[in-house]
């Protein structure tokens, strides 16, 4: 009597147990949901949130890219996690069965890059100083990322590039690429121009409608020496390595306001003696108030980057 | 791996510690006020830092920090108790849930505001607190929550990789903003500052700060430990101290410091 009771009650409480864990597991697939928009012939664009990382977004904050050629498919940065690669590839082979023969790194920030693991049986390219930068902090961002959206990240590791980026066109089928390697976002940023298409994919050192990050820029100088060598690239339509793509100069316009505040703020402010707290409570101008996490970010950029405008001002 | 493991472990000790000290009963009258940053560290640093003193929670002294603690070995913080008058005898800050709780204590005097900027170290997600002794004898209490990734403490200085401040330790830059009277100093000194918690890198920290007037006295005095952050950066506003100013500072090594401002 006893015996099949227990084993009743016990085969109940597994059902239990089972039915718990599908409601788990049902409650979070994890699940990106990338939507590849095509902007041109052959050119698609999966647009992230403009957001910070999170476990709701499992680090889909970025744009990523890619172009499908007459001789496989060009892709341009791999996104946050190995699960976002494999969403990414599965996007990819439901539009073109060509292989994807070149995958890019724009550089070395984690929402750029641990989707490598995806593309490992293709040749994967960055900047020599991207490289670097991701075999030197690529494990620590991997771990950072871990924290920040958890298990969206699951099996994801550093998979470096395979070569570095020295040439300056690559040309695939009728698509015609050219590289401008430059610095002022990370120390090593890669745009990639299609002349075919007048695409350019602007990487980070563009931001739009959500506030830019500074963690490494060389210097807001240097950035803004590269914005203005990216004003005069022949493009027709823009997508930023964050926000909504464009087809005007509006980016880049208001990277060069908002880059051209921040160092006279900062200028401003060390001149007059401001703590970095002083300083992060400043009211932002409206026109910046509206850009996403500016706020947030704002006072990210004062710890980055304040110390050099106090020791200028000492 | 290692450091989450450490971190857990120091948890639990503390943890216990705490639950240990909640035993032995604090000033009889603030029992009753409850931690506002709900932290199990309360108690424990209440007792080692304030004793069996008289204590209050206090919104007039503002610890001003980010939200998040972008880089864990330079986080900004401001202890702010103008709002209490200028009869102050101490101020004590510290952090929670540091390995080194203790950042500083300071007696700020009549000559200067009791509001003091500076960078931290932190090691993980931790109250920041400042307690302040008013001359009728009762802490004050005032405190923010700081989230951090962690690691602030146990991470070697950029010092023990570059050799810079060996050639340049305790070089002083300044500058005085503001009109005689009523004006801010703000200087910057050039020191690992290293926490003794890193692998063969023993504690080598400045560890006592004085800003002297042109009769010697010391307008500021404040002693320093570990938690205050590598190359640190001070901002005091002098509120009735006339003419020129010495900075005198010495560290645990008994290097002195001396620069005119």
């Amino acid at each position: 009597m006893l015996r099949p009771t227990v084993r009743s009650w016990m085969l109940s409480l597994a059902g239990l147990g089972l039915s718990l864990a599908s409601l788990c597991t049902a409650a979070q697939t994890f699940d990106y949901q990338l939507a590849p928009q095509q902007i041109a012939p052959g050119t698609w664009v999966l647009q992230g949130k403009m957001q910070d990382f999170s476990r709701k977004n499992g680090g889909n904050i970025v744009n990523t890219g890619f172009v499908v050629t007459e001789q496989g498919v060009v892709v341009f940065d791999t996104g946050p996690s190995h699960r976002y690669g494999k969403a990414l590839r599965a996007a990819i082979a439901k539009i073109t069965d060509q292989p994807i023969v070149h995958v890019l790194n724009s550089h070395h920030h984690p929402d750029h890059f641990l989707g490598n693991q995806a593309f490992a049986d293709s040749t994967i390219w960055a900047l020599p100083g991207t490289g670097q930068k991701i075999a030197q902090q690529g494990g620590a961002f991997a771990d950072n990322m871990y924290r920040l959206v958890g298990d969206w990240m699951r099996d994801t590791d550093v998979q470096l590039p395979h070569k570095p980026l020295e040439m300056d066109t690559l040309t695939l089928g009728s698509h015609r690429f050219r590289f401008y390697p430059m610095t002022g976002h990370s120390g090593a940023d890669l745009l990639m121009l299609d002349e075919s298409t007048g695409v350019l994919f602007a990487s980070d050192m563009v931001f739009y409608q959500r506030a830019l990050t500074t963690p490494h820029t060389p210097g807001l100088d240097v950035w803004q020496q590269d914005m203005a060598r990216i004003e005069a690239i022949p493009y027709r339509q823009l997508v930023p390595g964050h926000g909504p793509i464009v087809q005007d100069r509006a980016a880049t316009a208001q990277m060069q306001d908002y880059l051209a505040w921040l160092d006279s703020t900062f200028r401003s402010a060390a001149e007059q003696g401001l703590s970095m707290i002083e300083l992060m409570a400043m009211p932002l101008p409206g026109r910046f108030a509206e850009i996403r996490l500016s706020r947030a970010e704002f006072a990210r950029s004062v710890v980055h980057l304040y110390p050099r405008y106090e020791d200028a001002a000492f | 791996m290692a450091k989450r493991t450490m971190s857990a472990v120091l948890g639990t000790m503390l943890l216990a510690a705490s639950l240990l000290s909640s035993g032995a009963t604090g000033a009889a009258t603030n029992t009753a006020q409850a931690d506002p940053l709900n932290s199990p560290m309360w108690d424990y640093n209440r007792q080692i830092f304030l004793g069996q003193m008289p204590w209050q929670f206090d919104a007039r002294v503002q610890v001003s920090a980010p939200p998040f603690a972008e880089d864990p070995t330079q986080v900004p913080i401001t202890v702010d108790a103008s709002a209490l008058g200028s009869e102050i005898d101490k101020v004590i800050a510290w952090a929670d849930f540091n390995p080194i709780q203790h950042i500083f204590t300071w007696y700020p005097g009549d000559k200067v505001k009791p509001r003091v900027s500076l960078r931290i170290k932190v090691q993980q997600a931790t109250p920041v607190r400042a307690a302040v002794l008013t001359r009728d004898g009762v802490w004050h209490v005032g405190g923010v929550q700081l989230e951090a990734a962690g690691g602030g403490c146990t991470a070697p200085s950029t010092g023990n990789a570059d050799p810079y401040w060996e050639s340049h330790l305790g070089e002083v830059a300044s500058r005085r903003f503001g009109s005689e009277g009523s004006s801010r100093y703000r200087f910057k000194v050039i020191h690992p500052m290293d926490t003794g918690l890193v692998n063969n890198i023993p504690e080598f920290f400045l560890e006592q700060l004085e800003l002297r007037d042109s009769a010697g006295e010391a307008v500021v005095k404040m002693q320093l430990y570990p938690p205050v952050s590598e190359n640190p950066v001070f901002t005091f506003d002098l509120s009735n101290s006339t003419g020129q100013h010495q900075l005198w500072l010495r560290d645990n090594s008994g290097n002195e410091f001396e620069q005119a401002l």
